[in-house]
C-alpha cells in the first residue's frame, strides 16, 4: 500500500519556563497509508499530540524546537523544510485538522457559515455566494439538521456534538488527503462520541481520505483504526495492524494498556496495573478471578434517599424566576460495604444528587435517611456530627487540594475541625499512617500538592476523607481525569479500602465500563430523572429502558473478531 | 490557621519543608534580572525615606543654605541674576511670581504659603553660590528637598494603597464569597462609588475634607492618604470579588465545606492565601498610581501643604522657575519620581510573573 | 432588548439613590457647617445664623435631603456660592470646551492604540516588542504634570508653535489654534498605558484554540490577526473604552487649568478651591447619571461585537 505520509525520526523539544528543555518526542517514525485510518495511542505526556501537530507545523513557535534530521514526507515532500506559504497551501486543503474542544476551537464571534465558507474561498477560489451554498451542502453531509438556518448560527448556539460536526465540515471542505483528528470525541458524551466516530469512519471511506486519529482510549481505537501506533514518553513502543496489536500485543506496555482498562464483559478481583506487566511477576490469580457483585437480601442499608429533588432558580427578566429542575424525585438505597454506581451523560443530574445529599447544595425536597435521621432536616449545628460520616472525592485532582496547604495541613485540617485524635502529635501520626495506607511515602506530609501527579493527588484526597473514617464515600468522577494505567491503580485502592473499612461508595461517572466494574448496583439518570436502578450485572445484560439500551449500545466495544473479517 | 501551621512546624523538625508557592515565586523573581534591578532601586528609595524619616539624611532640607536659585555644581559658572535680585531686595516681604494665568487657582494661596514658609525660616548662615543639584528660590538644597519630597510622596502612596487594598479585599471577599444579600449590598456600594467619575470623586472628597471640622486635625498628609484610600478601592474590590467567586466554586473549597470548615475558615484560611498574590500585585500597582495622584493633588494645592515638601509641591514651584530658566527643581522632582515609578512598575510586572506563572 | 433597557434603567434607581446619599452624607454631614464655609472670616453669630436660614441647614437632615432631591429632579441647584451664577448655567456652558478637547483625544488614542498594539502583538517576543514595552513603562512613570509643564514651555514659550494658552468663542478657531497642543499631549500621555493594555488583550487571544484552528485552515498570519484575533480583542477593548468614556465629560482638569480652557474640569477645580459646594454637588450627581447611561449604551453596543451577549 502506498503511503500518503511518512514520519521519519521525528524529534521535538520544548523550551520550558526557566530555561529547561523537555524532550516531548524522541525520534519517532511511522507511516500513514492511503485510504486508511492510523490511530496514535498513548497516555498524557506520551507525545502523541505533539507528533501530530508537528506534521502541520502548528506547535507554538516560541517554544517548540524540531530536531534536525527529522522528516515529515507528504507525498514525498518534506513538510519540515517547506516555506510558510507552501504550508498554508497545504493546511486546510491537503491536510486538515480537528481538535478536542470544539467549543473553543471555533471562533465565537463569527457565524458557522462564515467560518466554513472562509476555507472554501481561501483554497477553492469560490465566491462568497458559491462558498455559502457549498457550506450548506457540507453541513448537510456531516448531519446537521436544518443546515440553511444553521449557517447563520454562532458556535455557542450549537451543542457540543454539532460544534464538532461543524469542525469536521470545515475540515473536509476542500477534500483533504489526510485528516488529523486530535482526541475529537474526548470532550463529548458517549452517545455523541459514537455518532462522531461513525461520521468520521463514513467520511473516510466516501472521501477516500486517510485519517490520523489521536486518542488515549484503546476501546475507541478498536472501533476505527486499521493501523495502531502505541506511544509512551515520546517513544513508539509498538506499531502494527490493529488485529495484531489487539490480539497478539508484543510490548508489555501495550499489554498493560489493554488489560488495565476495565471492560464491560469482565470483572477481575483486582485490575492489572502497568507494573504487573513491566516486572517479572506477570498476571496473578487476583487478576483472573472474577468478583461477584450485587446487593444481597440481608445487606444493611446505611443510606436511604427518598424522592430527592433539586431545582435551581434562574433569574429571568425583572422579577421572574425560572425553576430549572436538576434532579427529580430520585430514590435509592445504599448498602453497607457496597457500591452504588450513578451513570448518565452531562446534565443528567448525577453530580447534583451527590452534592445535594451531603448538603453541599440545598435540596428542594425529599429525604436523606442516615441512621434513621433525615439529614436534610437537621440544623447546621446538628448536621456537623454527620458531616464526617459522608465524604466526597472530586473529579479534578488539580483543583480539589488547596495549593497553598502542605499535604500535612490538608490531612490535619479535618481532624482539627472534628477534634479527632487527642493531641496534635497523635493526629500527625494518624495522618502519616493514612498516607502509607493510600500508598504515599511519609515525606509527602511536608510537600505541596503541585509536587504530585494526578493519581497521587487523588490518593491524597482519599486519605483526607479517610481521616474522618466516613461510612459513605461519594466518588464524583474521581477517576475520570486519570490516565488508564493510573485509573486502575486508584480503582484497586478504592476496592481495597472498601474491603478493609466496609465503606459504602456512591460512584458517579460517565464511564460505563468503570461503573460496571466497581458497582454492585447501578442507577441510570437522564435529564434529572432516574431511568433505571438495578444490580449492575442485571442492568448491563438486561436493560429494561430504551435510554439505558441506547447508552449501553454506545460504549465503544474495542476490538472485535468479526470486524477483521 | 495558626493551629495547623504551628503543628506543622513542631512536627517537622527532621524534614526540610518543601518550598511553598511564595518560596518558589521568590526563586523565580531572583532569576528575573529586570525584576531584581527594580527591587534594588525600590529598596534604595525605601531606605532613603527611612533615613530621611529618622533624620539621618536630608534633615536640613528647609535650611536656606544657598543663594536664591543657587546654580547646580555642574553649572557653577552660569550667571545667576535672580540671586542678585533677591539679594538686593533682602528683607522685602513680597517676591513677585511669574504669573502664568490670570485665573491661576493657586493665586490666593501664594501669600499663605509664603507666610508659612516665613515661619520656618531659620537663622542666617553664610550662603553658598552653588549647591550639588542647585537651589530653589529661597536657596534651599533641591537634592535634599527631593529626598524629603520622596519621603512624603512614597509615604502617602504606600499608606493610601494599604488602606485601599484592605477595604477592597475585605469588601470583595465578603461579596464574592457570600454572594446573596450581602453580595448585592456590596455591589450596590461599589456601583455608587464607580458611577462617579474617579477624578470627580477625589475632588469631591478633597473639597469636603478641606472644609470639614472633623478633619481639621488631619490636614496635610493624613488627609491625602484618607482621600486616596477611601476612593481608590473599587478596582481592587472588583478583582478580589471575581477571585473569590472563582475560588469559591473550586473543588478544594467544596472539599473544605464537606469536611466541615466554617464560612470564616473557608474564606480566610482556605481561599485568602490563594488570592493573596493578587492583593500584593494590586497593592504594588496602587502605590504607583497613588504616588502619581499625590503629586497632582499636591500640585493643585489639595494635597500636602508647602511646608511639608513633596514631589508635587516641588513641581508646583518648578513651573514658574522654568520660565526664568531654572530647570533643576523640575528635573530633580520629575526624574526621581520617574525612576522610582519605573522601578516600581517593573517590579510589579515581575512580581505578577513570579507569583502567577502560566504553568501551575 | 426594550425590556432589557427598561430593566437596566430600573436598576439605576437604587444606584442613583446611593450616589445622592453619598453626596449628601459627604457635603451636608462630613463637610461641616456650610454657613461657616460660606461666611469665611465673618464671625458675627447673627450673620451666620442668617446664612444658615438662607441655606436651609437649620432644618432637620431629612428635610435637607428632600430639598437636595428636589434640586436634582428640577435641575435647579440654585446659584454658585462664589460667583452667584446659576449652577445649571455653569454646567451647560462648560461642557462644550471639555468635549472639544476630549472627544478627539478618545478617538485618536483608541485608534492609534489599537493599531500600534496589533503591530506589537504581531512581533511579540522580539526585541522591538520588548523595547516598545520598556518605553511605555518609562513614559508612564513620568508625571502628567511634567509633560504639561515641559511641553507648554517648549512648544508654547520657546518654539511658539502653539499659543501658550487661551480659548475663544469660535469652535473652528479653538480646534485649529488652541486645542491641538492639549489634545496631542493627552493622546501622547494616554497612549502608553493603552498600548500596554491592548497588547495584553491581543496576546490573550493569540493563545486561544480558535486561533490554532484558523492557522490549521491555512490562513496567513496577517488574516489570523486582522480578522480572527482583532474581532475578539475588540470585546475587552470596547469595555475599556466604555470605562474611560464617562471621563471625557470631566475632561482633563490639569490640561484645562494649564491651558486656560473654560471647561468643566477647571470649573470643578475652581469650585473645590473655593468650597463652592452647589457646583460640585450638581456636577457629581449629573455626571454619575451620565456615567450610568453611557455604561448602558456600551452594554447594548456589546451585542454588535459579541454574538454571545444576550440582552435580557
Amino acid at each position: 500500500m502506498e503511503n500518503i505520509l511518512q514520519v521519519k525520526n521525528l524529534g521535538v523539544k520544548f523550551r520550558l519556563d526557566g530555561g529547561t528543555i523537555f524532550e516531548a518526542v524522541k525520534g519517532t517514525s511511522f507511516d500513514i497509508p492511503r485510504n486508511s485510518t492510523v490511530a496514535l495511542v498513548g497516555e498524557s505526556g506520551s507525545g502523541k499530540s505533539v507528533s501530530a501537530m508537528s506534521i502541520v507545523r502548528l506547535l507554538p513557535r516560541e517554544q517548540a524546537i524540531v530536531a534536525p534530521g527529522s522528516e515529515v514526507l507528504f507525498n514525498g515532500e518534506n513538510l519540515l523544510n517547506a516555506t510558510d506559504a507552501r504550508m498554508r497551501e497545504i493546511r486546510g486543503k491537503e491536510i486538515s485538522v480537528i481538535f478536542q474542544e470544539p467549543m473553543s476551537s471555533l471562533n465565537p464571534v463569527f457565524s458557522v457559515g462564515n467560518q466554513v465558507s472562509e476555507v472554501l474561498r481561501l483554497h477553492m477560489g469560490m465566491s462568497m455566494r458559491q462558498a455559502w451554498t457549498r457550506s450548506e451542502e457540507l453541513l448537510n453531509e456531516v448531519g446537521i439538521p436544518n443546515p440553511k438556518l444553521r449557517l447563520n448560527s454562532y458556535p455557542h448556539e450549537l451543542s457540543g456534538g454539532q460544534q464538532q460536526r461543524v469542525m469536521i465540515a470545515m475540515a473536509i471542505a476542500c477534500e483533504p488527503k489526510l485528516l488529523i483528528a486530535d482526541e475529537p470525541t474526548t470532550a463529548l458524551d458517549v452517545t455523541i462520541q459514537k455518532q462522531i466516530l461513525d461520521l468520521i469512519a463514513k467520511l473516510q471511506a466516501s472521501h477516500h481520505m486517510s485519517v490520523l486519529f489521536i486518542t488515549h482510549d484503546l476501546a475507541v481505537v478498536g472501533e476505527i483504526a486499521d493501523t495502531v501506533v502505541v506511544m509512551q514518553n515520546g517513544e513508539i513502543k509498538e506499531q502494527g495492524a490493529a488485529k495484531q496489536i489487539f490480539e497478539t500485543p508484543q510490548h508489555p506496555y501495550t499489554k498493560a494498556l489493554l488489560m488495565c482498562r476495565p471492560s464491560v464483559s469482565k470483572r477481575p478481583m483486582r485490575l492489572p496495573v502497568i507494573d504487573d506487566f513491566m516486572g517479572a511477576a506477570g498476571l496473578q490469580p487476583a487478576h483472573l478471578a472474577q468478583r461477584a457483585r450485587g446487593y444481597a437480601a440481608d445487606d444493611e442499608i446505611v443510606l436511604e434517599v427518598k424522592n430527592l429533588s433539586k431545582h435551581f432558580q434562574l433569574k429571568e427578566g425583572l422579577f421572574k424566576k425560572r425553576d430549572v429542575p436538576a434532579v427529580k424525585d430520585a430514590s435509592f438505597k445504599l448498602a453497607r460495604g457496597k457500591t452504588l454506581g450513578l451513570v448518565g451523560e452531562s446534565g443528567s443530574g448525577k453530580t447534583t444528587v451527590g452534592l445535594t445529599l451531603m448538603r453541599l447544595h440545598s435540596a428542594s425536597g425529599g429525604e436523606v435517611l442516615f441512621d434513621g435521621v433525615d439529614l436534610l432536616k437537621l440544623s447546621e449545628r446538628d448536621f456537623m456530627k454527620y458531616k464526617r460520616r459522608i465524604q466526597i472525592v472530586f473529579q479534578n485532582p488539580y483543583a480539589s487540594l488547596n495549593p497553598r496547604f502542605t499535604v500535612g495541613q490538608i490531612l490535619l485540617e479535618p481532624m482539627t475541625i472534628h477534634k479527632i485524635g487527642k493531641d496534635e502529635q497523635e493526629r500527625v501520626q494518624m495522618a502519616m499512617a493514612l498516607l502509607k495506607r493510600v500508598g504515599m511515602p511519609e515525606v509527602s506530609f511536608y510537600k505541596y500538592p503541585h509536587e504530585f501527579s494526578g493519581g497521587q493527588r487523588q490518593r491524597i484526597a482519599i486519605a483526607r476523607c479517610l481521616t474522618m473514617k466516613p461510612d459513605v464515600l461519594i466518588c464524583d468522577e474521581s477517576v475520570s481525569a486519570l490516565d488508564v494505567s493510573v485509573q486502575a491503580q486508584v480503582l484497586n485502592l478504592l476496592q481495597d479500602l472498601q474491603d478493609e473499612y466496609k465503606m459504602s461508595y456512591i460512584f458517579i461517572s460517565h464511564d460505563l465500563a468503570v461503573v460496571k466494574y466497581i458497582s454492585d448496583q447501578v442507577m441510570v439518570m437522564s435529564d434529572g430523572d432516574v431511568v433505571e436502578v438495578a444490580n449492575s450485572d442485571e442492568i448491563y445484560l438486561n436493560p429494561k429502558q430504551e435510554y439505558t439500551k441506547k447508552l449501553l449500545g454506545s460504549i465503544p466495544k474495542g476490538w472485535q473478531e468479526d470486524k477483521a473479517a | 490557621m495558626s493551629a495547623v501551621l504551628t503543628s506543622n512546624t513542631t512536627a517537622a523538625p527532621i524534614h526540610q519543608a518543601s518550598p511553598g508557592l511564595w518560596t518558589l515565586a521568590w526563586r523565580r523573581l531572583k532569576r528575573d534580572k529586570v525584576g531584581m534591578i527594580s527591587l534594588v532601586v525600590v529598596a534604595f528609595f525605601l531606605l532613603m525615606i527611612v533615613g530621611s524619616y529618622t533624620g539621618l539624611i536630608a534633615r536640613n532640607w528647609s535650611k536656606e543654605v544657598g543663594v536664591s536659585y543657587a546654580n547646580p555644581s555642574f553649572l557653577a559658572g552660569a550667571v545667576n541674576l535672580e540671586a542678585a535680585k533677591t539679594e538686593s531686595r533682602e528683607g522685602a516681604a513680597k517676591i513677585p511670581y511669574v504669573d502664568l494665568s490670570d485665573i491661576d487657582p493657586l493665586a490666593p494661596r501664594y501669600k499663605e504659603w509664603e507666610e508659612r514658609t516665613a515661619k520656618i525660616k531659620v537663622t542666617e548662615t553664610p550662603r553658598s553660590e552653588t549647591l550639588l543639584f542647585g537651589g530653589d528660590k529661597w536657596g534651599r538644597d533641591v537634592l535634599q528637598k527631593a529626598i524629603k519630597g520622596a519621603q512624603t510622596s512614597i509615604f502617602v502612596g504606600l499608606f493610601a494603597a494599604l488602606i485601599a487594598t484592605i477595604i477592597g479585599t475585605t469588601l470583595g471577599a465578603l461579596s464574592g464569597y457570600l454572594g446573596g444579600r450581602v453580595g448585592d449590598l456590596m455591589e450596590w456600594f461599589y456601583n455608587v462609588f464607580s458611577s462617579i467619575p474617579y477624578i470627580l470623586l477625589i475632588l469631591a472628597f478633597a473639597a469636603v475634607f478641606a472644609s470639614s471640622p472633623a478633619m481639621a486635625d488631619f490636614r496635610g498628609v493624613p488627609m491625602v492618604i484618607a482621600i486616596l484610600g477611601l476612593t481608590g478601592w473599587t478596582g481592587i474590590y472588583r478583582l478580589i470579588r471575581a477571585e473569590f467567586i472563582k475560588h469559591g466554586s473550586r473543588e478544594y473549597v467544596k472539599a473544605a465545606e464537606a469536611i466541615g470548615a466554617s464560612h470564616g475558615r473557608r474564606m480566610f484560611v482556605h481561599i485568602l492565601p490563594n488570592v493573596s498574590h493578587v492583593c500584593l500585585v494590586q497593592l504594588s500597582q496602587h502605590v504607583v498610581q497613588f504616588i502619581k495622584a499625590e503629586v497632582i493633588l499636591s500640585y493643585l494645592g489639595l494635597g500636602v501643604p508647602v511646608d511639608a515638601v513633596s514631589w508635587g509641591t516641588m513641581l508646583a514651584e518648578a513651573q514658574s522657575e522654568l520660565v526664568i530658566g531654572k530647570w533643576w527643581q523640575l528635573a530633580a522632582a520629575g526624574i526621581s519620581m520617574a525612576i522610582l515609578v519605573t522601578a516600581f512598575s517593573m517590579l510589579t510586572d515581575s512580581l505578577r510573573d513570579a507569583l502567577d506563572p502560566k504553568i501551575k | 432588548m426594550g425590556a432589557y433597557i427598561v430593566r437596566r434603567l430600573w436598576q439605576m434607581i437604587p444606584t442613583l439613590l446611593g450616589v445622592v446619599l453619598l453626596i449628601f452624607f459627604l457635603f451636608n454631614w462630613v463637610g461641616g457647617d456650610p454657613a461657616l464655609v460660606l461666611a469665611g472670616k465673618i464671625t458675627n453669630a447673627e450673620q451666620i445664623e442668617n446664612i444658615r436660614k438662607q441655606l436651609g441647614v437649620d432644618q432637620p437632615y431629612w428635610y435637607q435631603l428632600w430639598v437636595f432631591i428636589k434640586q436634582i429632579v428640577t435641575f435647579d441647584f440654585g446659584r454658585s456660592w462664589a460667583t452667584n451664577e446659576a449652577v445649571s448655567n455653569i454646567l451647560i456652558t462648560r461642557v462644550g470646551p471639555t468635549l472639544t478637547i476630549m472627544i478627539p483625544v478618545l478617538l485618536l488614542e483608541t485608534i492609534i492604540g489599537v493599531i500600534l498594539a496589533i503591530g506589537v502583538a504581531y512581533v511579540r517576543g522580539t526585541l522591538t516588542d520588548r523595547i516598545t514595552m520598556m518605553i511605555c513603562t518609562v513614559a508612564m512613570s513620568i508625571s502628567f504634570l511634567v509633560y504639561i509643564i515641559v511641553a507648554q514651555y517648549i512648544f508654547g514659550f520657546q518654539l511658539g508653535w502653539f499659543p501658550v494658552q487661551g480659548w475663544s468663542d469660535s469652535f473652528t478657531k479653538n480646534i485649529v489654534t488652541y486645542a491641538p497642543l492639549p489634545i496631542l499631549l493627552a493622546v501622547f500621555v494616554s497612549l502608553a498605558p493603552s498600548l500596554r493594555l491592548y497588547r495584553s488583550f491581543f496576546l490573550d487571544e493569540v493563545n486561544q484554540d480558535y486561533v490554532r484552528t484558523a492557522r490549521a485552515k491555512g490562513l496567513s498570519e496577517k488574516t489570523v490577526m486582522m480578522k480572527h484575533v482583532l474581532r475578539n480583542a475588540m470585546i475587552p477593548i470596547l469595555t475599556n473604552v466604555g470605562i474611560s468614556l464617562p471621563g471625557i465629560f470631566v475632561g482633563s482638569f490639569l490640561l484645562e487649568t494649564f491651558f486656560s480652557i473654560p471647561g468643566l474640569g477647571r470649573e470643578i477645580l475652581t469650585a473645590v478651591n473655593r468650597s463652592d459646594f452647589p457646583v460640585i454637588k450638581a456636577a457629581t450627581v449629573y455626571l454619575a447619571v451620565v456615567t450610568m447611561v453611557v455604561n448602558l449604551a456600551v452594554d447594548v453596543l456589546y451585542k454588535a461585537v459579541d454574538p454571545r451577549v444576550v440582552l435580557k
